[in-house]
């Protein structure tokens, strides 16, 4: 058995007590991290990138990888204590995590959410180390008309991730992709509705919209409501999920690392893709689809799994083609690079070592995650026992500062401050914010893949359903709106016939 | 049909046909192209009239949909939260961090109405000195610490 | 008295040690502004750079992003910061050489707001295409654009980047007529090439050689002077008479206007010697160029000729850019 052999080599790299250490220090430090709102990993990566250089390349890979996974962890904590997100993936974990925690359940929502991640990791792995190979083909498989439809789909599914009226969700995804395109045009480098900020110019900050959306505003109307002043109460007897739950719970993980595998695969949106998905699929297949929004267990387990899954995934086409996915992804190919490896189709082959290594000590850092994430869950559910007037000053601050590290520019305070007021008028109008993000992560992704697709096709609109998989996931989205506009209809009518 | 203004949904309608307009007029400079080459503006205002529309179909449907007041907005808490993160963009480029976490850990403890004068000076001192151990020292943010 | 004197002397000569490149010393923390995200190749030379620099100066140096996609924001930071040398902006032949030429309402002037110190490195493009196109030298190439015109499309870095110029000016040498598609980076445009969204390349040799190397693009050029090893069958831009032979791209280090030149001289010997370091030059190579330095004039000469030359492209090309 080949596989067998390779593992074994890659264990072989992985257990060395220097690279254990330092898996388990990125870990660490990637959870610690990713609980800090905003402040990203990349942030983090750049910084230790000097340290690193004099390091084996082996131990540099595995510890860098450990901050990111790391963070990953780190920042559904974050989500579900506080509900505030610091990348795109942790935003669907707000929606029903954030809802536990309100009910005194934020240790099982901890909990789900650290089995979630491991299983996907520990699948993820095998996944990786059984079959890159046809994966990263697949990846290629992918060009400007497949990638258009599949954020068609994907956006399809975002009015399913809203509890309220599905027209209002409708019109938070338009104006999501309406200011997803602020920024320069990639395809004409024209500045379009900047008003002239050049800090605009690329666009408007991910991490202040989903901050001041999510964080800020909810601090604004929470502590709005007097009634509220004992929010995130628990019960110590309360820190595991149950078994009924975690059975429950079991096939949204299997689902959820699945379509991570297969969406984190792809560069750009696919990972952020892929948490949204897999919270549809499980609200849509739900045989209450109601107790979602309102902390629904599968509603974090499964867009966890997907995260965590999604993640591992976008390493495939960095290790097998060499090419980087997302910027992550870019500073770790400089990082080999500075190693005097280049990376590329070649690595497999030529640094078994090297990508065993790699591949093992991920199954080893999602069992060092858990094994450290487990016990921090008494300590970050009792952190909840801090008096909340304390509390959120903290949070106030802390969002701030990550923030501002984003990009080093005090004009992303400002621009959280607006999508703050903003955030809280959609709440009290009635409109959800995730389907807006999910809108704006995807729109200038989608409106770039369109041009281009139509632009090679030279004006022709048929590439998108001449092309196999173009065509197919084209058609999903129809079958989609079809089923998410049929009830409506039905409601609708029954509306009348009691009138 | 009677009219019965469902007041929240008429003031999201009217947000909507706000921002598409508003869109539409900042992306009126750009070039539409054609469908082979497209411009920049070609999607931008497409998207900007659609939400228009659709606002201004939200906006009449909600005179007919029943009566519903705008909920209450507790001024207090939402004007010093707010205050706060405006205080941090004011302050950080002139004041540094240790002395900009202090202030806006104040400001922020106002909000909440059982605040205590002395604990949330406290918390604000311990707050500042955390942020600058956590964020410069350990984590090597390139945030000014001290004034100059 | 003898004491006194004693005393001065002994000031003298420790003073000697303490600066022996200038008089010129730093004061406080150094910072360098990237224009970029972590991971581009500006960045990680700065994080290379930094903890040297450190040693050299003996004061902290930071590395702080300023990211935009054409590090304008970063470069108009430096240009605006105190002309003391403590701010020192590293960037590439996009925020130098193309953007000028491009963006009319830029809020700094790259020749008259920022100081040149050195440049650092340098290096050739590969000219690549996806291994389904039928050709394999230039000429073949050429004959099949005209047999199959709006087959190929170039994909490059990013609109009015070096790769996007060079298309141009290729195309209008060989009267091609291929389309010319932007992505966002290298990377990205790599990846497209590979996958065969778009079918010809022109990127950085080092990241693109592997790719040739395994086949899975097949190189038609380098560009410069010099064939490379790795790809030694691949003939030069010069040998095949192409135009703008010494294409590529490039990095340097700058800082902002009215810096005393006795500091812009303390910098540059100190980043000269840094980058001579063979572990540095080493590193350099791994990320995919030559180390080359200059002096402050000899990089302000390189700068006017680039900005000068690529405007000529654009200039005859007609490239604009809305706003």
């Amino acid at each position: 058995m080949d596989l067998f052999t390779n593992l074994a080599t890659g264990f072989a790299v992985a257990l060395t007590p220097a690279n254990l250490g330092f898996c388990f220090l990125g870990a660490l430090i990637g959870t610690l991290v990713g609980v800090l709102p905003g402040i990203a990993p990349i942030t983090t990566i750049a910084i230790l990138l000097p340290f690193t250089f004099t390091l084996p390349p082996a131990s540099s890979l595995i510890m860098l990888a450990g901050i990111f996974y790391g963070a990953q962890y780190g920042g559904s904590t974050t989500a579900i204590l506080v509900n505030v997100p610091g990348e795109s993936s942790s935003i669907i974990t707000c929606l029903d995590g954030h809802q536990m925690a309100k009910q005194g359940r934020a240790g099982p929502a901890l909990a789900i959410a650290a089995i979630a991640s491991f299983f996907a990791g520990t699948v993820a792995t095998v996944v990786i180390a059984t079959a890159s190979a046809p994966m990263a083909a697949l990846a290629l498989k992918f060009n400007a008309p497949e990638y258009f439809s599949l954020m068609v789909l994907g956006l399809t599914g975002a009015v399913v991730l809203a509890h309220g009226a599905p027209e209002k969700a409708v019109a938070m995804v338009l104006i999501g992709l309406l200011l997803g395109l602020v920024g320069i045009d990639v395809n004409s480098g024209a500045p379009r509705m900047t008003m002239d900020f050049a800090g605009l110019g690329d666009g408007i900050g991910f991490v202040p919209i989903a901050i001041g959306m999510f964080g800020i505003a909810e601090l604004a109307v929470t502590l709005g409501k007097p009634q509220d002043r004992k929010l995130l109460a628990f019960d110590w007897r309360e820190l595991w999920p149950s078994k009924a739950e975690l059975r429950q719970c079991t096939p949204a993980m299997v689902r959820g690392t699945a379509l991570g595998c297969l969406l984190g695969v792809l560069p750009g949106g696919g990972a952020a893709l892929s948490s949204f998905a897999a919270y549809a699929v499980e609200k849509k297949s739900a045989t209450d689809p109601r107790r979602f929004g309102k902390g629904a267990i599968e509603g974090v387990a499964a867009p966890e799994a997907a995260n965590n899954a999604g993640a591992q995934a976008s390493f495939i086409p960095l290790l097998t083609l060499g090419i980087p996915g997302n910027a992550i992804m870019a500073l770790m190919v400089g990082a080999l690079m500075i190693q005097g490896i280049q990376p590329g189709p070649q690595v497999m082959t030529s640094q078994p070592q090297l990508f065993w290594g790699v591949i093992a000590s991920m199954w080893l850092g999602n069992l060092m995650l858990i094994v450290l994430n487990l016990p921090l869950i008494g300590l970050w559910v009792s952190l909840l026992r801090v008096p909340y007037r304390l509390m959120f000053p903290a949070i106030v601050l802390f969002c701030c500062i990550g923030t501002y590290s984003a990009g080093n520019t005090v004009f992303d305070i400002w621009v959280m401050l607006i999508f703050s007021l903003l955030g809280v008028f959609f709440t009290k109008v009635g409109a959800e914010p995730a389907p807006f993000i999910l809108g704006f992560v995807l729109g200038p992704l989608m409106e770039e893949n369109f041009r281009r697709a139509m632009y090679i096709s030279r004006g022709d609109p048929l590439v998108f359903v001449q092309r196999p998989i173009s065509a197919v996931l084209l058609a999903l989205a129809a079958i989609l709106l079809v089923i998410l506009i049929l009830p409506v209809v039905r409601k609708k009518r029954d509306e009348v016939f009691q009138e | 049909m009677t009219l019965r203004i469902n007041v929240p949904d008429l003031a999201f309608a009217a947000f909507l046909v706000a921002l598409g307009a508003f869109a539409f007029a900042l992306s009126a400079q750009l070039s539409v192209g054609n469908a082979a080459a497209m411009g920049p503006g070609y999607v931008p205002r497409g998207l900007a009239i659609l939400v228009m529309i659709y606002g201004l179909g939200l906006g009449l449907r909600a005179l007919f949909s029943g009566e519903a007041a705008f909920p209450t907005v507790e001024l207090r808490p939402l004007l010093l939260i707010m205050g706060a993160v405006a205080l941090f963009a004011l302050l950080l480029p002139v004041a540094g961090l240790a002395i900009t976490s202090f202030a806006i850990v104040v400001c922020a403890g106002f909000a909440s109405y059982d605040v205590r004068l002395r604990e949330n000076a406290l918390a604000a001192l311990v707050l500042a000195a955390g942020a600058v151990l956590l964020f410069v020292t350990a984590l090597g943010l390139p945030i000014p610490i001290w004034p100059g | 008295m003898l004491t006194r004197r004693g005393a001065f002397a002994l000031a003298l000569v420790l003073a000697a040690f303490a600066a022996p490149a200038s008089a010129q010393n730093f004061t406080k923390q150094v910072t360098i502004i990237v224009p970029y995200a972590p991971g581009g190749t500006s960045d990680i030379i700065a994080r290379v750079v930094g903890p040297e620099l450190s040693k050299a100066i003996g004061q902290p140096v930071i590395v702080e992003n300023k990211p935009s996609s054409s590090g304008n924001i970063g470069a108009d930071f430096v240009a605006k910061s105190a002309p003391d040398g403590h701010t020192l902006l590293i960037t590439d032949a996009g925020t130098l050489a193309t953007q000028p030429n491009l963006v009319k309402k830029l809020s700094f002037d790259v020749q008259k707001d920022l100081v040149p110190i050195t440049l650092v490195m340098f290096s050739p493009y590969l000219f690549a295409v996806h291994p389904s196109v039928p050709v394999s030298t230039l000429q073949e190439l050429i004959a099949y654009d005209k047999a199959n015109p709006g087959k190929l499309n170039v994909g490059t870095s990013g609109v009015g980047s070096i790769q996007h110029l060079t298309a141009l000016v290729i195309a209008k040498k060989y009267g091609l007529k291929w389309g010319i598609v932007p992505y966002r980076g290298g990377a990205a445009a790599i990846r497209a090439v590979v996958s065969n969204e778009s079918n010809v390349i022109f990127n950085g040799a080092l990241a693109t050689q592997p790719f040739v190397v395994q086949n899975q693009l097949k190189g038609i050029a380098v560009s410069g002077e010099k064939r490379l090893p790795a790809v030694a069958n691949l003939p030069t831009f010069k040998e095949l008479d192409m135009p703008i032979v010494d294409t590529g791209s490039w990095q340097g280090f700058l800082t902002s206007k009215d810096t005393p030149p006795a500091m812009t001289a303390r910098l540059n010997a100190e980043l000269r010697k840094i980058l001579a370091q063979p572990e540095i030059v080493k590193k350099m190579a791994e990320l995919g160029g030559e180390v080359r330095t200059s002096t402050p004039d000899e990089f302000a000469n390189w700068l006017n000729k680039a900005i000068n030359d690529w405007g000529a492209v654009v200039k005859a090309e007609n490239i604009q850019i809305d706003g």
